[in-house]
């Protein structure tokens, strides 16, 4: 075989392979947002079955994300339309996929991000596998090899769940710490990692292309965070012109009472901490972001169906 | 900072390893040497960061001691050429000890330096623990040390170089860089295969050009690695660390089929990982030693390790046992016992010794804990036993007319091995020996078939289908493997096929990966189980 043949054979063989896994991915593709049908992480997914353009606010992070922001407290209060693409350990890599794909049907008008996750060290690995598993969703849902049907070979893909908790996940749980001051003054800042910086700043890019304001905030937790990783995100926040929220340092604001407000010791709130983040965060919203009050509008007859549901399972919890 | 944790990892499959194959493809021959040496060294940075002082001063002193030794020896030849022929015998001999005090040195000096950082804890445990048992009240602080990748491989590559050197098998190396590319070269230097200086240095110093063919078979050959890891070894993890983490809990069918289930996940990983280092070295051209040779084709223990982990074995063989046996209270022995007890038993009276030693070492090589001794004493126990029982057995088979190279019979004594593997890697994988000792006594008075008939042995990290991919694979290699040692080669073969067989043969084996490979979610790849030895 000439250099030329070789070169040709080496083009078409991965030209073919390049045609097989987008086959294969349109295969392996859940038809459903739903964990039936293969769907990973549901709840953050659930936004996927929102109906367009009806999501003003998305919140994006890790568990301190889904366990203090409760969307449905904005929307009683103040009509506000708000989803938490919140995950376990979630790495900055992730947020970005959800984000993308949360912005293929919603124009969120402000988009916040927890902090806890841009300290989380994203593994070189996840940087070429995200992406890559994408575009080539066989990369994501392999595993479903064992439940694939004829549904999954002639079906439509078709997004038609939606979470009535909007994201998040409610704790009634108490298991109090007594933390002292944890965010006592210090000049030292922790180093944010090179590659989740660059990673906060593509999120914030595509926040901005999307038409979104994009802004930070640390969730109380004394476990997680501390002066010098407030110090860092400070820094970076300012550096970038993005507003950035901690309400670790307003305990007048954000009275959190670390003998009730937790589930686990100061790791995560539980609801009623959550419920007290959320008051902040729409007082905040209503001052910074002109969020539509969506209440009545009969488009969004199914949030308040939702809330019943809410409202039906914390009253009674 | 770039890091590299294995390397069926990103950093080493679509990083490192294209990034330095397309520059050697690029570059003239002087420049890929440095491409070689450079990627070698920036893939020790990456797994062990400023432990690289351990493998540099390796390198030099290793350098040194071999120059060392051909200035010895040189003036050995001076002297002798000058000398009166009566003297030589003594000249000789005197130059000899030097030598000798030399090799020496530099073998206290390496190995010194491995069982420090590997064993120094676990001889200061069980110090303390014998002080305990004699009531005394001394302590000694057990020291905590970071090992760098590989140091039990580029030792032994290391002390093999200098003990040939010794013997005039090869010539000192004059030439630092192409010692420190054959100690360090990257694909070989996390897991083996362990390299002799004659085999290897030169080819990798030469540095070919790449070759088409040396690409296709060493892409496949990486594929195939892949493939026994990724889709086997890592599915195969969920089911061995629920068992062996929770063995009391379990009856003994469960740990029987976890000790089968381990002893197969330790070939596919580390087999597959040999295919990908030795697939990655025919990229540049070089062929490495081969590690695994279809080793549950073995009939004994014995040939078993002829055909498992192939270059420790050799290495234990041409540094202990040969030195051991060859050495002169050893031939005394072997002397008296030819004459006392015949000429197969009496041999194998400093053959054992020296076995032991072997088996001793190889046990320690593999971890520093009674149960890796427990593990080395097993093998011995059953190649001793092999060799003492061996002339018994052969006139029991003539006496009842036993073909022993009939296929029946053959495959009783490849099963009668496998058993014998297994039951030595559950105490490998066990932790510790009392863990061992318990599940080995489970899987005799606890046998129960219960777990498979009421289906909860598919709740144990594997269901059917895993079961059922596992089954396959292994199937696909017994066929190939069979094929193998009726002489096939598989990828020669390939190659003369038609350009559509060998991109359905080429896409095969990667869907294979992609849609059955253990990651992403709910599972967790198996650490390169070798590179902690």
């Amino acid at each position: 075989m000439t250099k030329g043949k070789r070169a040709l054979a080496l083009l078409a063989f991965f030209g073919g392979l390049l045609g097989i896994l987008l086959g294969l991915s349109a295969l392996f593709q859940p038809k459903n947002n739903m964990s039936e049908f293969g769907m990973e992480e549901v709840s953050a997914n659930g936004i996927l079955g929102e109906r367009r353009d009806s999501v003003d606010l998305l919140v994006l992070g890790d568990s301190e994300a889904y366990s203090s922001v409760s969307p449905m407290e904005l929307w009683r209060d103040r009509g506000y339309t708000g989803y938490v693409c919140g995950t376990s350990s979630q790495t900055l890599d992730y947020t970005l996929e959800l984000l993308t794909r949360a912005l293929e049907d919603q124009r969120p008008r402000v988009v916040l991000l927890e902090t806890n996750a841009i300290y989380r060290l994203v593994p070189a690995q996840k940087l070429v596998f995200t992406p890559l598993a994408s575009r080539l969703s066989v990369f994501r849902y392999h595993d479903r090899w064992k439940s694939l049907g004829w549904n999954d070979l002639l079906g439509e893909t078709r997004f038609t769940w939606t979470d009535d908790w909007k994201g998040y996940r409610y704790y009634a749980t108490v298991s109090g710490t007594a933390p002292g001051d944890y965010m006592l003054p210090t000049d030292a800042q922790e180093e944010i990692p090179l590659r989740n910086r660059h990673l906060v700043e593509e999120i914030a890019r595509r926040c901005q292309e999307a038409g979104a304001a994009f802004a930070l905030f640390s969730a109380p937790s004394p476990v997680n965070w501390s002066t010098p990783r407030h110090n860092g995100i400070q820094a970076l926040a300012q550096e970038m012109g993005w507003d950035y929220l901690d309400l670790n340092l307003l305990p007048d604001q954000v009275p959190i009472d670390w003998s009730r407000d937790t589930r686990d010791k100061g790791d995560h709130l539980n609801h009623a901490g959550a419920v007290k983040v959320t008051a902040y965060l729409g007082d905040w919203l209503a001052d910074n972001a002109s969020l539509p009050d969506h209440r009545g509008d009969i488009n969004y007859a199914r949030w308040d169906d939702a809330l019943k549901k809410y409202e039906g399972v914390v009253q009674s919890g | 900072m770039f890091s590299i944790a294995t390397y069926f990892s990103v950093q080493y499959l679509v990083v490192l390893l294209p990034a330095a194959f397309g520059l050697y493809a690029v570059l003239p021959q002087k420049g890929r040497r440095w491409v070689l040496l450079g990627a070698s060294y920036a893939f020790f940075w990456a797994v062990s960061g400023k432990l690289l002082v351990y493998l540099l001063f390796s390198t030099l002193s290793i350098h040194h001691l071999g120059l060392w030794m051909g200035r010895l020896q040189a003036g050995r030849d001076q002297a002798l050429a000058a000398a009166p022929k009566e003297e030589r015998k003594a000249l000789r001999a005197r130059w000899q000890r030097r030598l000798t005090g030399v090799v020496a040195f530099g073998v206290v000096l390496h190995l010194g330096i491995l069982l420090t950082v590997k064993y120094t804890p676990f001889f200061a445990t069980n110090l303390n623990h014998l002080f305990q048992a004699l009531g005394l009240g001394w302590q000694v602080r057990i020291p905590a040390f970071l090992l760098p990748i590989g140091i039990s491989f580029y030792t032994l590559q290391g002390v093999a170089y200098c003990f040939d050197v010794y013997r005039g098998k090869i010539p000192a190396d004059g030439n630092l860089l192409r010692l420190a590319l054959f100690m360090s070269f990257f694909p070989q230097i996390m897991e083996g295969p362990i390299c002799r200086y004659g085999d290897t240095a030169q080819r990798l110093w030469e540095a070919p050009p790449v070759a088409w063919e040396n690409f296709l078979f060493g892409a496949q050959r990486i594929l195939w690695g892949m493939m026994k890891k990724m889709v086997v070894a890592d599915r195969l993890n969920l089911f061995i660390r629920q068992v062996f983490w929770n063995y009391a809990e379990y009856d003994g069918l469960v740990i029987a089929l976890a000790a089968v289930a381990y002893t197969l996940q330790l070939y596919m990983d580390f087999s597959g990982t040999m295919d990908l280092a030795l697939g990655s070295g025919q990229l540049f051209g070089v062929t490495l030693p081969e590690n695994f040779r279809r080793p549950f084709f073995s009939r004994t223990i014995g040939e078993f390790w002829r055909r498992w982990h192939i270059t420790l074995g050799t290495w234990f063989k041409d540094y202990v046992f040969y030195p051991v046996s060859l050495a002169r209270p050893m031939k005394r022995l072997t002397t008296w016992g030819r004459k006392h007890l015949g000429p197969h038993y009496g041999p194998l009276l400093a053959g054992s010794v020296a076995l032991f030693c072997v088996w001793l070492g190889n046990g320690l090589w593999h971890g520093a804990g009674w149960h890796y001794i427990f593990f080395g004493m097993y093998h011995f126990f059953w190649i001793l036993l092999e060799n003492l029982t061996e002339p018994v057995t052969l006139r029991w088979a003539r006496r009842f007319h036993v073909n022993r190279e009939a296929l029946p019979y053959r495959i009783f004594q490849m099963v009668r091995t496998g058993i014998l593997v297994c039951v030595g890697e559950l105490f490998f994988r066990a932790d510790g020996l009392r863990a061992g000792l318990a599940m080995f006594s489970k899987m005799l008075t606890q046998f129960s078939l219960a777990t498979v008939k009421d289906g909860t042995i598919f709740t144990l990290g594997m269901d059917k289908r895993d079961c059922l991919v596992v089954a396959l694979v292994v199937l696909v290699m017994l066929v190939v493997g069979v094929l193998q040692e009726r002489g096939h080669g598989i990828r020669q073969n390939l190659a003369r096929r038609s350009l559509a067989a060998q991109f359905a043969a080429g896409y095969a084996l990667i869907l294979s990966i992609v849609i059955l490979g253990a990651y992403g979610v709910g599972y967790a790849p198996v650490d390169p189980i070798y590179a902690q030895f």
